[in-house]
């Protein structure tokens, strides 16, 4: 009786390969041998770096877009707010209004931008299919996000410090304490980014990108104190303030820039550096485990 | 011991209810090309997928040149190559950048040359600093194997590298390919044009359903598998008698003058076969005294015994011969 194919299927075959000769076996093996021994030896510091300066100059090649705009709309804000109508207000806080006003522009601008520089950037390689260049690569996890967060952080940083500057020129005065400053802007930017990273795995089309900047980064935010002092608010809305992690963020930065700040300090520092480990590990066990991403 | 190159082992990927790839095992040898056939859908992008890295959720174990896909993925990802089956391109970068940054991922340095050689040898070097957006559909489906070689692998993956490309492109490639092979690289690929495997490939696996119901050498297949026929035109109608006398296994009248016979191929390949089969019907023609006008013949070609084996499996169907092909003989 003939076997099925089914039966036949493991076996191994009785007729030779037709092209395969013994020189070209040998060649292919001494091939493998080499190529093993570099790749049990290699280190990928270079990969990490490569996806790094990759999200640089893909932001870079938009620059008007990615840098530019962003500080724009936000001196806006800051023209608007800090000039126009906040000319009604002499101080918050106990410093001048356009002073108070700098560091929460800078917070929602750093925020904002960490978070899209990574969720567009990893959602559109899953979009145009590149994302597969990434995934048959033997960067590691903690070397996706180090890169593609060190690249949010730089975008969100650069943009930060544009409005900053551009403040400074226009009369601000915001540099009490650059070590509380630049700690806030790092570990802001960071954990945004990261959680920018998290979303572009997980999001399944532009809307879910969309959604955290539009309908939860952006009200926190304004709702952070960008704009007044939550100890002007009346109860319970100063009490329901302290649940917003973004409060936090902002006068951390704003302690940083003008010594001022309506909570702990320590708090917000660690609810920083707390949003940049949770993000790390949420991500990490994502891009680790395969979960949405190589299934 | 001997440890091939490849090596998959009860390779199980299921979604939802669906069991993309079925308790596959199989085992590819250093230097090989080898050809995984089966419709849309039969898990071959699936299967591939779990080797290079892009689906790792699986049961089983897979493992390059012993070493894990998934727990010693960042030595067997630098061994293997993969060409995607679909077309992709990064719209922001010119086409020599898209291919420093896949270098440096891999943690290539000095990889320029390489990149330069691989655009040359792929017809790309004109377009090296044009943005990918603007390559046609057949030089991104180019650079995407130049991608995949950047790194130089040594097992080559190309999921339908040709589907929706041109004859050129495609003489091109497979021209590459063999190139490839003899400088030492492993090639594993999928098509959907079976005359490529068959010209190829040294082993051939057919998947169906997620499942491996095929795994043979090219040769081997045809053998087994294949079978040749004989179409005879007789200068004279032919009576049932005559053709009952003639004592073939397999005819089929195509009309009153000329016979169609078929028989199993014998041999190990086709152009060493022996043909015993054909003797005794020879012998009748002339023994009847029937006067042959034409005589036409061939085998089976892969795509014969792919649908045969599609069919589910060798059975006694007879393999569907192909019409019209030309004469090969004219008395």
């Amino acid at each position: 009786m003939d076997p099925s194919p089914e039966d036949n299927a493991p076996e191994q075959p009785a007729h030779p390969a037709p092209f395969l000769t013994d020189a070209v076996r040998a060649s292919a093996r001494q091939r493998v041998e080499a190529k093993v021994a570099e790749a049990t030896q290699a280190t990928n510091v270079l990969g990490t770096f490569t996806l790094f300066v990759k999200e640089m100059e893909r932001f870079l090649t938009f620059a008007l877009q990615s840098l530019i705009s962003p500080a724009l709309t936000t001196m806006l804000w800051f023209l608007v707010f800090g000039y126009s109508l906040g000319g009604q207000l002499s101080e918050m806080g106990g410093i001048p209004y356009v002073d108070f006003l700098v560091p929460g522009l800078v917070m929602m601008a750093v925020l904002t931008n960490a978070f899209i520089n990574s969720s567009f950037s990893f959602f559109i390689t899953k979009v145009h299919g590149t994302v597969a260049d990434l995934l048959v690569t033997p960067l590691t996890p903690n070397q996706i996000i180090l890169a593609y967060t060190a690249a949010s952080v730089v975008r969100a940083v650069a943009i930060g410090s544009i409005i900053w500057g551009v403040a400074a020129l226009m009369g601000a005065s915001t540099m009490h304490h650059a070590g509380w400053t630049l700690g806030f802007l790092l570990l802001t930017s960071a954990g945004f980014g990261i959680l920018g990273l998290l979303i572009g795995i997980l999001a399944r089309d532009f809307d879910h990108v969309n959604f955290i900047p539009a309908f939860l980064l952006l009200p926190l935010t304004f709702l952070g104190g960008v704009f007044y002092s939550v100890t002007l608010l009346p109860a319970p809305w100063d009490t329901v303030s302290l649940f917003n992690p973004i409060l936090y963020m902002i006068n951390g930065l704003r302690y940083g820039m003008t010594g001022v700040s309506d909570v702990s300090v320590g708090l917000g520092l660690a609810i920083s550096a707390g949003t940049v480990a949770a993000g790390w590990a949420a991500t990490w066990w994502l891009l680790a485990s395969g979960k949405k991403l190589r299934e | 011991m001997h440890t091939p190159l490849l090596r998959i082992e009860r390779l199980t990927k299921t979604y939802g209810d669906l069991t993309a790839v079925d308790d596959v095992d199989l085992s590819v040898e250093a230097g090989e090309i080898f050809a995984l056939l089966g419709p849309n859908g039969a898990g071959k992008t699936t299967l591939i997928s779990c080797v290079c890295g892009m689906v790792q959720r699986f049961a089983g174990r897979v493992r390059v040149a012993g070493f894990d896909v998934r727990a010693d993925y960042p030595v067997t990802r630098r061994l293997v190559g993969v060409v995607p089956q679909e077309l992709n391109f990064d719209g922001f970068f010119k086409a020599r950048k898209v291919l420093a940054y896949q270098a440096g991922f891999f943690g290539k340095r000095r990889a320029k040359a390489r990149a330069r050689r691989l655009l040359e040898d792929f017809r790309l070097a004109e377009k090296a600093d044009a943005n990918t957006r603007w390559l046609s559909g057949g030089m991104k489906r180019r650079l995407m194997v130049c991608k995949a070689l950047i790194h130089e692998p040594v097992l080559l993956f190309l999921d339908e590298p040709t589907a929706g490309v041109d004859v050129e492109l495609r003489d091109e490639l497979w021209a590459y390919v063999r190139r490839l092979r003899d400088e030492g690289t492993t090639v594993f690929l999928t098509t959907h044009y079976l005359e490529e495997a068959e010209n190829l490939a040294d082993r051939i696996a057919i998947l169906r359903e997620g499942k491996l119901v095929l795994l043979e050498t090219n040769a081997g297949l045809k053998a087994r598998f294949g079978q040749r026929w004989l179409e005879i035109r007789f200068q004279d109608a032919v009576g049932d008698d005559a053709v009952a006398r003639l004592g073939a296994a397999t005819v089929q009248r195509l009309d009153d003058r000329t016979l169609r016979f078929s028989y199993r191929e014998d041999g190990a390949t086709r152009t060493q076969a022996k043909q015993p089969a054909i003797e005794p019907l020879l012998e009748g023609i002339r023994r009847e005294g029937l006067r042959v006008a034409a005589i036409d013949g061939g085998a089976s070609s892969l795509e014969d015994i792919f649908r045969q084996v599609m069919r589910g499996g060798r059975g006694s169907t007879p393999v569907p011969f192909p019409a019209g092909r030309p004469s090969t003989a004219d008395n």
